[in-house]
């Protein structure tokens, strides 16, 4: 049995290998957020600027100031034009979001009748699941490509999100949830009277939501972030997400490394409060694979 | 009118197992039935066929005059409580009570009405604002009863409800079931693995091995007269001690021996052999430890003391004879003041059945020999 004295020795321990890595895994955030506000000179200096010696906001305006697109563009309506970076964050936020409430949806669904639901097939299904798991991305980018060209969603937003939704992590990890979900709780409600919408809704949603919201993070960063999906799915210039977006600034102008830190820094944002907002169910939701299996 | 009639009721599970063979029983409005059986005889699946959340492999399910096999457990009119109290955890008291209210469109006052009446039933009030993790086990038993009897049903079915409860409000809650039964006056189906408490909530008890009836009787006729020896053995506590007799007919009297010591057999025990015109055979004596009793009569059976316990009113016990273990109740106030406390180890006793109170099994079919 470890001592009193050996068990703080340990969390000191533990404390200071945390922070270490803390403060690795912040480093290039902190130098991102920073850098866009330095300027050239200090950026671009041999000897790193570890604090801006003074703060300046023009590669936020060069930012703003490249191109211009509507806000949005739904059928025939458009809004009003605004600078490209807008639209692109735009765009990134849409997809996002759109992307996390589908998948929430379907994999939850999904996964609570992989779980609870009696069916011919299930055990297969299972199994292509866990087994589609496994497959890497690049294997089945070429084919996603031709199917979306072929459904007319190319170089629309629909093309990356709706590869996102179907996410077989995803419904993993809410079979693993709802495999939690006590059967003599769905049978009360069954002789209750409650259909299976009213169940999965009234019952079931409420039990798995720890679930749910981690999924919803997973989901929100995994469609952030796949910028090679992006990249291939999208083309024309209003219709970028904001990495596609600074991307492309690095091509044209010999490399700014102002505007494209502003741009990270921009991109940087909405993922963080996102992960604010969900870490209490992030944690959850690794822990609960952890767990289980 | 709430009769359920089950007939040829069989279970096979997915992948081949028969839970339940052929289930015959008629049950009458308002009656308290009791399924009871050791675990795995197959009285929850029969519980769970007549709710609905089992199929019905063979055979009708009778509620009123209404086949149901095919009915959705909705529309059965019936309501259930869960060993596990299944409640909806994220609802409070008073929403898991209103759910199935709620679901069939009842006006709000009506609810309302209803949900209050059952809390005032079950005492239960306090807590309607609560969620159930915040209640003990006996607080959410209750509120699992409420949930059932707010519906009004036709039919209120239980699976082992006590089962998670301590010994003591166990105890309690069997007899608040009793006074519950009074209250909504309705037919129930309770699941028990508990003797005790088939025998004080049934009407009639039906007791069930391996997925067969082994008998239906009310809790005297089942005490009284046990079909078999799994019955005999099942229903009493301590159970029964079995003993190999001999059966001998002799001329219009029937004679039993038990270790070679002659058996005295009652007036009506008598008159029921020869009624069925019982051969001389070899035979299966039963004798429930509080009818054995101490004896000093010179052809008495003899044993010597294993362990004796002093149960307070009475002591249990516990005889090696001729190397059967078998127990006997002794009240108190039979025995002398030196032998109250109990008996020391070892010590050579002498016992007699009282002759209307045995009873004879075959030894190959076990069943009761009248
Ligand atoms: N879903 C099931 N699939 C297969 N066999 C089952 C299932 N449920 C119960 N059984 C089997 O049926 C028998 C009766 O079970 P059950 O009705 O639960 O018994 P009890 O409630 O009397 O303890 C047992 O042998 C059990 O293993
Ligand atoms: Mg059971």
């Amino acid at each position: 049995m470890r001592t009193r004295k050996n068990k703080g020795a340990y969390y000191v321990v533990s404390l200071i290998i945390l922070i270490i890595l803390a403060l690795l895994f912040l480093f290039p955030l902190y130098w991102i957020v920073t850098g866009a506000f330095k300027t050239g000179a200090e950026i671009n200096s041999v000897t790193p600027v570890w604090w801006p010696t003074e703060w300046v906001t023009n590669n936020f305006e060069k930012l703003f100031s490249k191109r211009s697109a509507p806000l949005f563009e739904i059928g025939s309506l458009t809004g009003p034009v605004v600078p490209g970076a807008i639209r692109w964050l735009v765009n990134t936020v849409f997809m996002a979001v759109v992307a996390m409430v589908l998948t929430c949806i379907t994999a939850s669904m999904a996964g609570y009748a992989l779980a609870k639901k009696r069916f011919t097939g299930r055990h297969i299904l299972f199994t292509l699941i866990v087994c589609a798991m496994a497959l890497p991305k690049q294997v089945i980018l070429i084919p996603l490509i031709r199917e979306m060209s072929t459904l007319g969603l190319y170089d629309k937003i629909w093309a990356v999100i709706f590869p996102t939704v179907g996410w077989p992590f995803g419904v993993f990890l809410m079979k693993q949830f709802s495999e939690g979900v006590p059967g003599e709780i769905l049978e009360a409600a069954r002789i209750d009277g409650a259909s299976e919408a009213r169940t999965f809704s009234s019952i079931v949603v409420p039990i798995i939501k720890p679930g749910i919201g981690a999924l919803a993070i997973f989901t929100f960063i995994n469609s952030w972030n796949d910028y090679f999906m992006q990249l291939i799915m999208l083309s024309s210039s209003s219709k970028l997400t904001i990495s596609l977006g600074i991307a492309t600034m690095q091509a044209e102008n010999s490399t700014d490394f102002g505007i494209i830190m502003a741009g990270a820094a921009l991109a940087a944002l909405p993922i963080i409060i996102v992960f604010l907002i969900f870490q209490k169910y992030f944690t959850q939701g690794i822990t609960m694979g952890a767990v289980k299996g | 009118m709430a009769t359920l009639q089950l007939k040829n009721i069989k279970k096979i599970y997915e992948g081949g197992v028969e839970a339940v063979h052929s289930f015959n029983l008629d049950i009458a409005d308002k009656e308290f039935i009791v399924l009871v059986g050791p675990s795995g005889c197959g009285k929850s699946t029969t519980l769970r066929m007549i709710a609905g959340l089992e199929e019905i492999s063979e055979g009708e399910l009778y509620i009123g005059d209404k086949l149901v096999n095919e009915v959705e457990p909705k529309d059965r009119d019936i309501a259930m409580v869960f060993q596990s109290y299944a409640l909806y955890p994220y609802m409070t008291v008073y929403e898991n009570m209103s759910f199935a209210l709620k679901l069939r469109h009842l006006p709000k006052d009506e609810i309302d009405q209803r949900v209050r009446w059952a809390a005032e039933v079950l005492d239960i009030t306090k807590y309607l604002d609560r969620k159930p993790k915040a209640l003990s086990g006996g607080q959410r038993q209750r509120v699992a009863i409420g949930r059932a009897i707010v519906r009004e049903p036709k039919v209120f079915l239980m699976d082992e409800p006590l089962s998670n409860l301590d010994a003591k409000l166990r105890n309690q809650m069997r007899a608040e079931i009793i006074k519950l039964r009074k209250k909504v006056n309705t037919t129930f189906i309770y699941v028990t693995h508990d003797q005790t408490e088939a025998m004080t909530l049934g009407d009639r008890i039906v007791i069930m091995k391996d997925g067969w009836i082994m008998q239906i009787g009310t809790p005297q006729e089942v005490f009284d007269h046990p079909a078999n020896i799994f019955v005999a053995g099942f229903i009493g506590m301590p159970q029964m001690n079995f003993f190999d007799g001999e059966l001998a007919k002799n001329g219009e009297k029937y004679q039993l021996t038990v270790n070679g010591c002659p058996v005295e057999i009652g007036e009506s025990l008598q008159q029921a052999l020869k009624e069925k015109d019982v051969p001389s055979k070899k035979v299966i004596v039963g004798c429930r430890p509080e009818h054995i009793e101490l004896s000093s009569a010179d052809n008495a059976l003899k044993a010597t003391v294993d362990v004796s316990e002093m149960m307070g009113s009475e002591i249990h016990l516990h005889l090696n004879c001729e190397g059967k273990d078998i127990v006997i109740r002794v009240p108190s106030t039979k025995l002398s003041a030196e032998h109250r406390g109990g008996f020391e180890f070892g010590t050579d006793l002498k016992f007699a059945f009282p002759a209307d109170l045995i009873h004879l099994f075959d030894p190959e079919t076990e069943n009761n020999l009248i």
